[in-house]
């Protein structure tokens, strides 16, 4: 994207309305060009006097749930005035993620059932080669964008039982892929559930089938998490983990 | 409805509340860990940023969700207040805004009912939305100040920040090019600060 087209996304990006690609494209833009930067502050005056409109009073349990949860949120520390660029792709952080990218290459297309899909790595890029069923596309070209993130993060714990959970995070997108790859269904009908930790509290990220193994899922919001967790749960799910977690990623 | 007052808390029901403090003052206390600093900025922030989440969200339960989410995170992140850039206000209405925003898309290709690309199916249309919007924002400024925008200038604003659209959904609802929309939510949102004085904080 060029100089010219970046500057078209301005109106876009103060309102949210762009897809995170280019999201981070203006974000890098920002850096480098004041008159944006002026730009989006002033309007993003405007842009948060919308919020008057939609006033609306919170739930009363809101405010204990909030000022219980901060007691246990460390808080972070100023900014520095220049942050450190993301470290270049280091040769074992390539190999890490070829294996990766196999492995999310096998996950989505057992998950999309007929869908097909062809990775390739390509100068630290992952191309999506075939076409697929439609209903996946949304999805797995997310997946796409955060598996080609210059700072992706990648961490895995074997599951209880055989397998394996992938977790691959991006501050960039402030969202992760959590890839789960397990030898076998739990028995007895039970299924796998997908959990992040936040503030120390279980949030259900996704609950498989009966009889499924495999699962990619997209998680918004992943800075908040402080683990990634897998269960064992009965059919559908649960509200918070009935079992200790078959799988236990700490990010 | 619901109100503070009904806090089980007691010590929230006899405070007598000061003069509204500045967020930016409270939230430069929050910064350096101060808890009933956070407690009074809540009090100020929470009914904008819960009802600006719902209003995108629509479900009251996943509102409540990224409502909690938002204002811990506003705990969190204080330090990167920088006023030279902007309100306190504004600065906790974008994070309430981007983290309801990408969750109702995550929503929808989780639940694959957004056809990306298809012709659009959109269940609300455009301009119920938009009296909707003018209704509630009755008696308000911003309300005087939408209606000053062009209407494909306010449709393009209102589609996008109350529902969350992405320009190129925006563009298909209008039936307008991608070019234009781009245009009409800058152009929007600059005679929208002009009409609101909301122009550069010093
Ligand atoms: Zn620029």
């Amino acid at each position: 994207m060029n100089t010219a087209d970046v500057h078209t996304l301005l109106g876009p990006y103060v309102l949210d309305a762009v897809d995170d690609i280019e999201r981070a494209a203006f974000d890098r833009h920002l850096r480098e060009c004041d008159a944006c930067r002026a730009d989006v502050s002033e309007l993003r005056e405007a842009s948060a006097r919308l919020a008057d409109g939609a006033w609306s009073v919170p739930p009363p349990g809101l405010r204990d749930n909030v000022l219980a949860a901060i007691g246990s949120v460390r808080q972070i520390a100023p900014i520095s005035p220049a942050p450190a660029p993301a470290p270049a792709t280091a040769p074992a952080r390539s190999s890490r993620r070829l294996r990766l990218v196999s492995a999310a290459a096998a996950v989505v297309v057992a998950a999309a059932g007929a869908a097909t899909a062809a990775y390739t790595l390509q100068d630290h890029r992952v191309r999506v080669e075939q076409a697929r069923a439609e209903a996946a596309q949304a999805a797995e070209s997310r997946v796409r964008a955060l598996l080609a993130s210059p700072d992706l993060v990648v961490k895995e714990e074997p599951v209880t039982g055989g397998g394996r959970v992938t977790v691959a995070t991006s501050k960039l997108h402030d969202a992760g892929v959590i890839m789960l790859a397990a030898d076998a269904a739990p028995s007895d009908g039970r299924v796998f559930q997908l959990w992040t930790i936040r503030s120390a509290v279980p949030i259900p990220e996704g609950t498989l089938a009966p009889g499924q193994t495999a699962a990619v899922q997209i998680v918004e919001g992943m800075g908040q998490a402080s683990d990634v967790g897998v269960s064992v749960e009965p059919p559908g799910g649960s509200k918070t983990p009935t079992t200790p977690l078959a799988a236990d990623v700490k990010l | 409805m619901a109100e503070r007052g009904t806090s089980r808390r007691p010590e929230h029901l006899s405070a007598v509340p000061d003069p509204d403090p500045d967020p930016g003052d409270l939230l430069r206390a929050v910064a350096g860990g101060d808890e009933k600093a956070f407690a009074r900025l809540y009090d100020l922030v929470a009914p904008r940023v819960y009802g600006l989440i719902r209003r995108v969200l629509r479900d009251p339960a996943q509102s409540e969700e990224v409502a909690q989410e938002v204002l811990v995170e506003v705990w969190r992140s204080a330090a990167r207040f920088d006023p030279a850039r902007g309100s306190a206000t504004s600065w906790i209405c974008t994070i309430a805004h981007r983290r309801a925003v990408d969750r109702v898309r995550s929503e929808q290709a989780a639940s694959e009912r957004l056809t990306y690309v298809g012709r659009a199916q959109v269940d609300v249309p455009y301009d119920a939305v938009a009296d909707e919007v003018s209704g509630r924002l009755e008696r308000q400024q911003v309300r005087r100040c939408l209606h000053d925008l062009t209407d494909l200038q306010r449709e393009a604003v209102t589609l996008a920040y109350y529902q969350g659209h992405t320009y190129p959904q925006v563009a298909e609802l209008l039936g307008a090019p991608l070019p234009t929309v781009k245009t009409r939510m800058r152009d929007g949102l600059i005679r929208l600060r002009d009409c609101l004085g909301a122009g550069a904080v010093a």
